[in-house]
């Protein structure tokens, strides 16, 4: 009796730091905030990341199998879709918003330009559902898994049972997406004491403190709100953007405050793509700035920036270009997992 | 001596489990419109009135039972979350494991899906997101879901579908039932579907697809249409 039960209690502890050494520890980088999302109901492991990893570069998720949340969220372009202000999804379908880059996405609470997302988890569904996206059912995309030898393999690597189901596949999505986290910017290496701006840049700095820091918050380069930043309505989208969701009229126009981070990849610019270049982007701010009652109170005043001082502010912006993360070979395409299959 | 203990140990969790498999309380929910029985199956639906009434598609959340003695909770089943759907019969039962003899005089239940929950992410068992009872361009749980068809709306193909939820203020959709009864281990709970169709004015109204203001009146006036069989 004894005995079984120190066999029992090794062969558990020996279960239990296989399991352990599985597990991925999310790193937080140094003086940035305590993510948002909770991992206790979803701890990261090296087989749900790269699970997560196959479905999102899987066209299976849509309708006609032709697109991927990579068809709108590619790698080079910090996971947006570059050059398309309007995204383009199934069957050559324009949307209505410009794609949102992904990364750092563990901070965020609310996701989508309107926050109409309110978990990481269930982000997907709407893609998969939206007719001009993806134009698929989370029910069918299960079954779909489900009749693969790829993904029973996959799955059951990730849970130790090849047990399909729409939580398993949203959660290893979040893993997926969780893992995106750009923090090896020039700017990170300069805050790190790692290395020096240039005169420009440091100028830029200083400048980008004093307009633009209050919505773009360092360091995720958002304060993680809804912000009306005077552009004028488009009359053909007719977005009211935040007051979509909550019917709230001091919400109307206000539009998530994106992160800046990567910037230099992710145009066009604001959620319906409308500026092509950085230096539009601060040609509206100090020229084309609309006043109305929801206009954000930093923006009430004039911003007065000579052509100098708005050349020097992009230069800072581009401090915040991580190549590390743009090319970093874990977030691309999962030849490997893809291979397997076919093997 | 060290061996007694542990048996001991197994005495108390055998007794503890002779304990819960003696009590269990159902809770079986029927559908009747008319007072007949509703069916809701693939095959052709039947006309309920002389509109030609037809429903295809009733659903709804169950969850947070509570049995009470004196307006104290004496049994709570915590978290959980069952989906009743008219046309699959096994849905709508639902046994609740109650590990003490208990005398209760109330039971207490929510139609719908609480504020915590819808905002928990993705989630497994009833609450998966596959049901097709989740919106996905907005989140969020659907606590209550009709569909059909009559000649009194005035609609595409005069369908109606009524997809009732919200959990933010001020629309937030969540309604509690609360019934008396006396302790037995057989709880019916009739859903009286005419009763429903009546509140949705269909002649008025074909459609509820977010959460709004009418979203709540109704389903308080839903929350109404659920007695307890004698
Ligand atoms: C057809 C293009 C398209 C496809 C396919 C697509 N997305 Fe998106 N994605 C967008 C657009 C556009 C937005 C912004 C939408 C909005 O705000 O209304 C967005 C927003 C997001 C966001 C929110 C980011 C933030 O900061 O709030 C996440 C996360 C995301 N997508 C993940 C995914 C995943 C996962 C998939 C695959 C299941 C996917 N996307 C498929 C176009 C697409
Ligand atoms: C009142 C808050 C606020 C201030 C101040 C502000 N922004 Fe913004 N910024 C926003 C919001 C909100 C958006 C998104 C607007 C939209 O798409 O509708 C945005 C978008 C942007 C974008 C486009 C990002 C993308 O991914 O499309 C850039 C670039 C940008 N801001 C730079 C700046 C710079 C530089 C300054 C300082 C001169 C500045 N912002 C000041 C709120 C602000």
């Amino acid at each position: 009796m004894q005995k079984k039960i120190i066999i029992i209690f090794c062969i558990s502890i020996f279960l239990l730091a296989f399991h352990y050494t599985e597990n991925v520890t999310f790193f937080v980088p140094k003086n940035w905030p305590q993510p948002v999302y909770d991992f206790t109901k979803n701890p990261l492991t090296k087989n749900k990341i790269e699970l997560g990893r196959a479905l999102f570069y899987d066209p299976l998720l849509s309708r006609n199998n032709t697109i991927s949340c990579a068809s709108c969220h590619s790698q080079y372009s910090a996971f947006t879709h570059s050059d398309h202000a309007l995204s383009h999804g199934i069957d050559d379908s324009i949307g209505n918003r410009n794609s949102l880059a992904l990364m750092n996405l563990a901070w965020q609470k609310l996701f989508m330009w309107d926050g109409a997302v309110n978990h990481l988890d269930v982000q997907a569904l709407a893609p998969i559902h939206n007719k001009l996206e993806m134009d698929e059912n989370i029910a069918n995309v299960v079954t779909k898994l489900q009749n693969l030898k790829l993904y029973k393999f996959l799955f059951y690597k990730a849970y130790n049972d090849s047990n399909i189901t729409g939580e398993r596949t949203l959660k290893a999505l979040s893993q997926f997406m969780l893992t995106l986290v750009s923090s090896n910017s020039k700017y990170d290496s300069v805050m790190r004491k790692q290395t020096q701006f240039t005169k420009q840049e440091g100028n830029g700095y200083t400048l980008f403190k004093k307009n633009c820091a209050s919505c773009h918050t360092e360091p995720l380069f958002t304060n993680n709100q809804f912000m009306n930043n005077g552009l004028p309505l488009d009359s053909a989208l007719n977005d009211y953007g935040r007051y979509t969701v909550t019917k709230n009229a001091n919400d109307s126009l206000k539009f998530k405050v994106p992160t800046l981070r990567n910037i230099e990849f992710s145009h066009p610019y604001m959620h319906d793509g409308r500026f092509k270049k950085l230096s539009h982007v601060l040609n509206h701010y100090t020229k084309g700035v609309v006043k109305n009652k929801t206009l954000g109170i930093e923006l009430q005043n004039e911003v007065n920036l000579s052509s100098n001082e708005k050349v020097d502010i992009i230069a800072f912006l581009l401090t915040l270009s991580d190549k590390k993360f743009l090319f970093n070979p874990e977030f691309s395409y999962p030849k490997n997992s893809f291979q397997t299959a076919k093997d | 001596m060290q061996i007694l203990k542990y048996n001991w140990f197994f005495y108390f969790v055998l007794m503890l489990n002779y304990l819960k498999a003696q009590t269990n309380s159902t809770i079986q929910f029927y559908f009747t419109y008319n007072s007949k029985p509703l069916t809701i199956s693939d095959s052709t639906l039947p006309l309920l009135d002389s509109n030609g009434l037809q429903i295809s598609n009733l659903k709804f959340y169950c969850s947070n039972i509570q049995f009470l003695k004196n307006k104290k909770v004496i049994v709570e089943e915590k978290n959980s979350f069952h989906l009743v759907d008219a046309s699959n019969s096994s849905s709508q039962k639902i046994n609740v494991a109650i590990t003490s003899k208990l005398l209760f005089d109330e039971l207490k239940f929510n139609l719908g899906i609480d504020s915590i929950a819808n905002v928990s992410g993705a989630l497994g068992g009833d609450l998966d997101q596959t049901k097709g009872m989740y919106w996905t361009w907005q989140s969020g749980y659907i606590n209550f879901k009709i569909e059909g068809k009559s000649k009194q709306c005035n609609s595409r193909n005069n369908e109606f579908q009524f997809h009732l939820g919200g959990y933010t203020q001020p629309n937030y959709c969540l309604e509690t039932l609360i019934f008396s009864l006396a302790d037995k281990s057989l709880i019916d709970i009739n859903v009286d579907v005419k009763k429903i169709i009546d509140q949705l004015k269909l002649q008025e109204q074909t459609k509820i697809m977010s959460p709004s203001k009418d979203a709540v009146l109704l389903s308080k006036k839903i929350s109404t249409c659920f007695e307890i069989l004698k």
